[in-house]
């Protein structure tokens, strides 16, 4: 690595090279950074990738947009181009007469509880490992298996453990408590909360934990002279450092959380019971169960402008570009 | 607060320095308190997995009937899961359109990052926004249109894209392009400027330095965004439902077919599922595993999944 950085000095280092490479070699010093970012700018390097990207993201994204306008389904489907325009009629369908405002609900009540419930879990791990002790490389490894295994696989074995007849049920009969049906009626919401809470509390737990990093040494050792009880240390001295970060770990798990299609989708399969028949699943059904693409392209450009409102403040507030002066 | 990729200088960091002094000082709980959560949480994870191994070795009926220690052992799923729903070509399916993915994003990451990082211009913090904003874009906002597009393309081109692995990984570029970019640009924020500025007065083009010093400095990152682009693609259930034939299953996929496979009629083949969810899972947990060091940074510069 270090070779191929020098090799190339000796010949460039001559000074015809560097006249001929660089005309503007008069312009003071302290101009000389801007100059160079202005007029040597080798901006035809984002052509590839960006017109890659317009081709596979504006124009699906600008074709959805247009498809939940018209009226497409099955029949029309092959000769999209000439699909009726009818307007927002889609939106007036799907909040009047689709299951959209409850999918809605689900949804947002899922992610949000989802959410709630793994900051705790990501924050405890993360300070337990806070200090080194033998073993504790491997108990970070293990922390983030659940993160790290396929959602499918994720949920193929918690589809497994919780049949009516598995595992699940069988130690809770043991213990005395009667298990019920967790893929199907009423618990399955709860099902879908849990599988997702022991999937994604790892997520908050890798923020968490870098926002542990960032306490100076020092602060440790002030609360220490302070004689702080460790409760008080954590609630008064360590917690506002984790502000920051897990207020951005809420926003993006549970943006997360409302997007996530494979976990409802391989634990209770489409259509879903109704009461998980959270927006991606509602969104599939209509268009690849129901045919009516139209609709169910209202319905996601619908759940892109729910998520709009999370993501707006998350891209305010992460910091897109590192300048010397802050933040720009 | 901030959120940064593999930066190297992050990293650098983690290394404590004073240790063993630093314990005392540094701990933020009683050490009872410690140990307790500790254990919790690792049975937590640890359960589930154990039994994911336990279940694979034994029989449907032991699962079926909610066993965790199996009454008899055998090996017997992992020799049927290769033919029983053709987990092999599946698997085989999910490198090539994975890696395929893979390889164009990241490849195409580079140069984009390099300038959005590097260069000022109009526009640029739009289209950094747009990186990361796109991530959180809802797939089946994108599944449709696509799905569309491709089977027009089937109508007025008289080209087959629905089912074939062109389709599904032109349909993984949509998010992996935007990520990969990503992750290269909170790589090469961490890089340090000297080089390149020397290299510039030494009269090295644009190009030059991306291709003598930037490329060459950047492997890690480099090999995270590819990473990454590839477990999109490992991962996906949603496009891979829709786009493929049974030919043309990815492992996600043919992990499904397992799920509503019954032999003989009474029960699902359990311990078949398990045994192929562990064979999808290995070769992720080892791949984050070898590059631990660099992946758990990306992890957190974006929604992986």
């Amino acid at each position: 690595m270090a070779s191929s950085v020098t090799e190339p000095r000796p010949s460039d280092s001559s000074p015809a090279a560097g006249a001929a490479a660089e005309p503007g070699e008069t312009t003071p010093p302290g101009k000389r950074r801007k100059g160079l970012s202005e007029k040597n700018r080798p901006l035809w390097l984002l052509i590839p990738g960006g017109l890659l990207m317009t081709i596979v993201i504006l124009v699906p994204l600008a074709m959805g947009i247009w498809m939940s306008l018209i009226d497409l389904d099955q029949y029309t489907l092959r000769q999209w181009v000439s699909a009726e325009f009818i307007g927002i009629q889609n939106y007036i369908e799907a909040a009047l007469s689709s299951e959209l405002l409850r999918s809605i609900w689900l949804s947002v009540s899922f992610a949000v509880i989802s959410t709630v419930v793994t900051i705790p879990l990501g924050v405890a791990a993360a300070v337990v490992t806070q200090n080194a002790y033998r073993g504790r490389a491997v108990v970070r490894s293990i922390f983030l298996i659940p993160y790290v295994l396929p959602s499918f696989v994720v949920a193929s074995v918690w589809r497994t453990m919780l049949q009516p007849d598995g595992i699940v049920n069988v130690t809770l009969t043991n213990m005395g408590m009667d298990g019920g049906l967790w893929l199907n009626g009423p618990n399955a919401y709860w099902t879908l909360v849990w599988v997702e809470i022991w999937a994604a509390w790892p997520f908050i737990y890798l923020l968490a934990l870098s926002g542990l990093q960032a306490v100076d040494h020092e602060v440790h050792e002030a609360s220490a002279l302070d004689g702080a009880l460790w409760w008080n240390k954590l609630r008064y001295v360590i917690f506002p450092y984790l502000k920051g970060p897990v207020s951005l770990a809420f926003l993006l798990a549970t943006l997360n959380h409302i997007n996530n299609f494979t976990l409802p989708y391989v634990l209770f399969g489409a259509p879903a019971p109704s009461d998980v028949n959270v927006l991606p699943i509602l969104v599939y059904v209509t268009s690849f169960q129901s045919f009516r693409f139209g609709l169910s392209a209202a319905m996601a450009v619908v759940s892109l402008i729910l998520i709009a409102i999370p993501l707006f403040i998350y891209l305010r507030a992460v910091r897109l570009d590192v300048h010397e002066g802050g933040k720009k | 607060m901030t959120i940064d990729a593999a930066n190297p200088i992050e990293q650098q960091k983690k290394q404590p320095i004073r240790r063993d002094a630093a314990l005392e000082v540094t701990r933020l709980m009683p050490r009872p308190l410690l140990a307790t959560l500790t254990v919790l949480l690792c049975a937590l994870v640890l359960i589930p997995i154990v039994y994911i191994f336990l279940a694979s070795l034994n029989t449907d009926v032991g699962v079926a009937s909610g066993e965790f220690w199996p009454s008899s052992f055998s090996l017997d799923s992992y020799t049927k899961i290769w033919d029983s729903v053709g987990l092999a070509k599946a698997i085989g399916n999910s490198l090539i359109v994975s890696g395929a993915t893979a390889v164009v994003s990241a490849i195409m990451a580079i140069g984009t990052a390099y300038v959005l990082v590097r260069f000022e211009f109009r526009g640029r913090l739009t289209v950094l926004r747009g990186l990361l904003g796109l991530q959180s874009v809802p797939g089946t906002l994108m599944l449709l249109p696509v799905f569309v597009l491709f089977s027009s393309a089937g109508t007025y081109l008289g080209v087959t894209v629905i089912g074939t692995l062109w389709g599904l990984f032109i349909a993984y570029l949509t998010f992996a392009l935007p990520f990969s970019t990503w992750v290269m640009v909170t790589y090469l924020r961490g890089l340090p400027r000297e080089l390149e500025e020397a290299a510039r007065i030494d009269g090295a083009s644009n190009l030059g330095i991306l291709f003598r010093i930037i490329i060459p400095l950047s492997w890690p990152g480099i090999i995270v965004s590819a990473i990454f682009a590839f477990l999109l693609g490992w991962n996906d259930v949603l496009f891979a439902s829709v786009f493929t034939r049974p030919d043309t299953h990815t492992a996600a996929v043919a992990l499904q077919v397992f799920a509503s496979a019954v032999e003989g009629g009474a029960i699902p083949v359990y311990s078949q599922l398990m045994a192929a969810s562990l064979v999808c899972a290995v070769p992720v947990v080892v791949l984050y595993f070898m590059f631990q060091k660099y992946l758990v940074g990306g992890l957190t510069a974006g929604s992986v999944k």
